[in-house]
C-alpha cells in the first residue's frame, strides 16, 4: 500500500496489511448496510418510506473511512452515510425513521458520535470546523470528521471551511465521498480542478484514491487520520466511488447515465467483490456469512415491522 | 425610578460581555476586527486584551464561517457570541442561520441546548453608506427556532444580552446603531419585565398605547412628552420582536382603547403587522378606533442626504398620536 499526498510525498508509513478482524468487521457492515439499504429501497417502492436515499456502491468508502476513523471521532454526515451509521451502531429502524417522516433524526447523535445528517449540503462542514476550534479551546483532544459529497463541494460553505481549517489549523478530517455525480450532474462538469488540488489551494493536505476495495480505502483513510492527529491540522481525503443507484428513490438515473457506465458500476459492486474476495481468501467461511446473514435478516425484517406494518 | 446611569449602548454592552467572559470561561467572542480594533463600533474595545486571542477571535471575512463555525463551538459545549459587523452584511450568513441555527436543537430532538448570539448593529439615521442602515429584523422574527432582541435602552440592553448567551437557543441581537453612542435617555419608568422575554411598559398613560422597540423608542418618548397635554401617552417597549409579549401590549389596550405601533422598518410584512393583527384578533372589543402604524416605506433606503424623510420623525408621531386621541 503506498499512499502520497496530492503534492506527491509520501507521507506515513502504512504497510501493514489489513488484519483478518477488521476485514470481516467490515465485511459485516456493509453486508449489513446493503441489507438495509435494499429493503428500504422496496419500502419506499410500497410508500411505506417517503424517500431513500441509496448508498448502493459506495459501501466500501464508506465502511472502509468509517473504520479507519475509530469509535471515538465525532462524525458530522452528510446526508448519504448510512454505512457509516451502521458502523456506529445505529439500527436500521433508527436509519430508516426520517425517511419515513417520523422525525428529523432517528438516533441519539451524542450516544453514537454521529451527528444528524445536513440536507443543506456542505453546511456541516463550517460545524465541524468551529466543533474543532471549541474542542481545542476547552483543551479537548478528540478527532473530527465530516463527510461531504463531490456535489457539495461547489457550495461556498466547503471554500469557506477549509479556509477556515487551513487558518486555524483545525484538527478536522474532511472526507469527500466522489461518486461521480451530483443527482444528474457528472463530477467532469461540477469542477476544472480537483478536489484535493482545491485543497492543497487553501493550505489543507490532501489524498485521493480508489474507494472501491475497503481494505485500501481503510489503509488510505487511517493514514489521513494519522496526518491529522499528529499535524493537528486539516486533511482531506477524497475517496473516489461509485453510485449504483439513483439519487434518490424518486431520481430515474438510467434517463441520463449512459448504460455502458451503469452497468459497469453494477458490475463493480463492492460489496459483491469484497465478500468473494474474503471467501476466496478464508477470511470467512459459511458459518461466518450465515450468521451475517440471519444478522442482515434481523435488520429488514425489523424495518418491514417498523414501517410496512 | 429614573434610568439615570449615564452609559450609551456601546459602552454598555461592552460591560455586559466583560462581565459575562469574567463569569463564565465558556462565553467566547467571534467576529469581524473584534479583536485588535474592537469592533467598529468598539462595542469590544479592550476585550481581546483582558481575555486574550482564544476567547475574542478576530474571524476571517466571512459571514457564514462565522455563523457556521458558531454553531460548531456552540455544539462542543461553548456559548459564543458572534458579531456581524452591519445588518446588511447578514445575508451570506443567512443560511448558515436560517436552515442551520434556527433548527438545530429541534434536529437534534430537543436533546441539546444551542447556545448562540448573533449581534447585529442595526438601523438608520447615522448617514452611513448603502447596506448600513436597515432594519430587517422581520426576516428573522418570521424563522421559528430564532429569539429576536430589540433592545431600546443600554441598561436594558446589557441585561437582554446576559439572558441571551445562555438562552438555549440562538438570539439574533439586534443592536440600534444609532443609540451606540448616545447618552441622553428620555426617562423612562422602570418597571422590570416580568420576565426575561415579556415586553415592558416604560410610560404610564391612559388614552392610548404606542408599541415601539429599539431606537425608535427614544423618539416615541419625546413624542409623548409633547403631546402630554392633550394625550396621556402610555409607551410599551416590545424588547422581543421574537417571542412577541402580546399578552403586555393586549393588556395595555384593555386600559387604553388605542393602538399605534411604530417602528423603523419597512411597515409591508412588519412586525408591526404582526401586532396590529394580534390586537384585532384577541382585543378587538376594547378599541375605540382604528388601529395604525407608523413605519418606513416599501422602498429601498434612501441615501443619507434623504433618510431623514424616509425616517419616521416626533412630530410624526405626536401628529398620529393627537390625531387617534382627538
Amino acid at each position: 500500500m503506498d499512499i502520497t499526498g496530492h503534492d506527491g510525498s509520501r507521507l506515513l508509513d502504512v504497510h501493514t496489511p489489513v488484519d483478518a478482524e477488521t476485514q470481516r468487521a467490515m465485511l459485516r457492515h456493509m453486508l449489513i448496510a446493503r441489507g438495509i439499504d435494499e429493503e428500504a429501497g422496496l419500502l419506499e417502492n410500497q410508500g411505506a418510506l417517503d424517500l431513500w436515499l441509496s448508498c448502493r456502491g459506495q459501501e466500501a468508502a464508506q465502511v472502509g473511512s468509517a473504520m479507519a476513523i475509530g469509535d471515538e471521532a465525532v462524525i458530522f454526515p452528510s446526508y448519504r452515510e448510512h454505512a457509516v451509521a451502521v458502523v456506529r451502531g445505529i439500527d436500521a429502524v433508527s436509519l430508516a425513521a426520517q425517511w419515513a417522516g417520523r422525525t428529523f433524526c432517528g438516533w441519539n447523535p451524542c450516544v453514537h458520535r454521529f451527528f444528524p445528517y445536513t440536507l443543506v449540503l456542505a453546511a456541516q462542514t463550517l460545524h465541524a470546523v468551529g466543533y474543532a476550534i471549541g474542542q481545542r479551546l476547552q483543551n479537548i483532544t478528540e478527532n473530527v470528521v465530516v463527510y461531504v459529497g463531490d456535489g457539495a463541494t461547489s457550495e461556498g460553505d466547503m471554500s469557506e471551511a477549509l479556509n477556515l481549517a487551513a487558518v486555524e489549523s483545525a484538527p478536522v478530517l474532511f472526507i469527500c465521498q466522489n461518486n461521480g455525480w451530483a443527482i444528474s450532474k457528472p463530477s467532469h462538469e461540477q469542477m476544472r480542478t480537483s478536489i484535493g488540488e482545491r485543497a492543497n489551494g487553501f493550505g489543507v493536505r490532501s489524498w485521493s484514491v480508489s474507494a472501491d476495495d475497503p481494505d485500501s480505502t481503510y489503509l488510505a483513510c487511517l493514514e489521513a487520520r494519522r496526518y491529522v492527529e499528529r499535524s493537528a491540522s486539516p486533511g482531506l481525503i477524497e475517496l473516489r466511488t461509485t453510485r449504483i443507484g439513483g439519487h434518490t428513490t424518486t431520481d430515474p438515473h438510467a434517463s441520463y447515465r449512459e448504460p455502458d457506465e451503469l452497468a459497469a458500476a453494477i458490475a463493480n459492486d463492492p460489496v459483491v467483490k469484497y465478500r468473494d474476495t474474503l471467501v476466496t481468501l478464508d477470511v470467512v467461511d459459511d458459518e461466518w456469512l450465515d450468521a451475517v446473514d440471519a444478522e442482515v435478516a434481523a435488520a429488514r425484517h425489523g424495518l418491514i415491522e417498523a414501517f410496512a406494518s | 425610578m429614573i434610568d439615570s446611569k449615564p452609559m450609551c449602548l456601546a459602552e454598555s454592552l461592552n460591560g455586559a460581555l466583560r462581565e459575562l467572559m469574567d463569569d463564565d470561561d465558556s462565553v467566547v467572542l467571534v467576529g469581524q476586527d473584534i479583536g485588535r480594533l474592537g469592533g467598529v463600533f468598539r462595542v469590544t474595545k479592550g476585550l481581546q486584551e483582558r481575555f486574550g486571542t482564544d476567547r475574542v477571535r478576530d474571524a476571517i471575512l466571512a459571514e457564514s464561517s462565522i455563523v457556521g463555525q458558531a454553531i460548531g463551538m456552540s455544539l462542543s459545549g461553548l456559548k459564543p457570541v458572534c458579531e456581524i459587523q452591519f445588518e446588511g452584511f447578514i445575508y451570506p450568513g443567512m443560511n448558515q442561520i436560517i436552515t442551520q441555527a434556527a433548527k438545530m436543537t429541534t434536529r437534534w430532538n430537543d436533546d441539546i441546548a444551542l447556545n448562540l448570539v448573533i449581534r447585529v448593529p442595526v438601523g438608520g439615521g447615522i448617514r452611513a453608506v448603502e447596506h448600513h442602515s436597515e432594519s430587517n429584523e422581520a426576516y428573522f422574527a418570521h424563522t421559528p427556532g430564532l429569539k429576536v432582541a430589540f433592545p431600546s435602552s443600554p441598561t436594558d440592553a446589557a441585561a437582554m444580552l446576559k439572558y441571551s448567551t445562555s438562552a438555549g437557543s440562538p438570539v439574533i441581537f439586534f443592536e440600534p446603531k444609532r443609540l451606540y453612542w448616545k447618552r441622553r435617555q428620555q426617562p423612562r419608568e422602570l418597571l422590570e419585565p416580568a420576565t426575561p422575554l415579556s415586553a415592558r411598559i416604560v410610560r404610564r398613560g391612559s388614552d392610548i398605547t404606542v408599541v415601539g422597540f429599539g431606537a425608535v423608542l427614544e423618539d416615541v418618548l419625546a413624542a409623548a412628552d409633547q403631546v402630554a397635554s392633550t394625550a396621556d401617552v402610555e409607551v410599551v417597549d416590545l424588547r422581543w420582536v421574537a417571542p412577541m409579549d402580546v399578552d403586555t401590549v393586549l393588556d395595555s389596550v384593555a386600559r387604553t382603547g388605542r393602538l399605534l405601533v411604530v417602528h423603523e422598518a419597512i411597515g409591508f410584512s412588519g412586525v408591526g403587522a404582526e401586532v396590529i393583527a394580534t390586537v384585532a384578533e384577541h382585543g378587538f372589543h376594547h378599541l375605540k378606533g382604528p388601529m395604525r402604524r407608523l413605519a418606513a416605506p416599501r422602498r429601498i433606503y434612501p441615501p443619507a442626504d434623504y433618510e431623514k424623510h424616509y425616517l419616521t420623525g416626533v412630530p410624526e408621531i405626536a401628529s398620529t398620536i393627537e390625531e387617534m386621541c382627538a
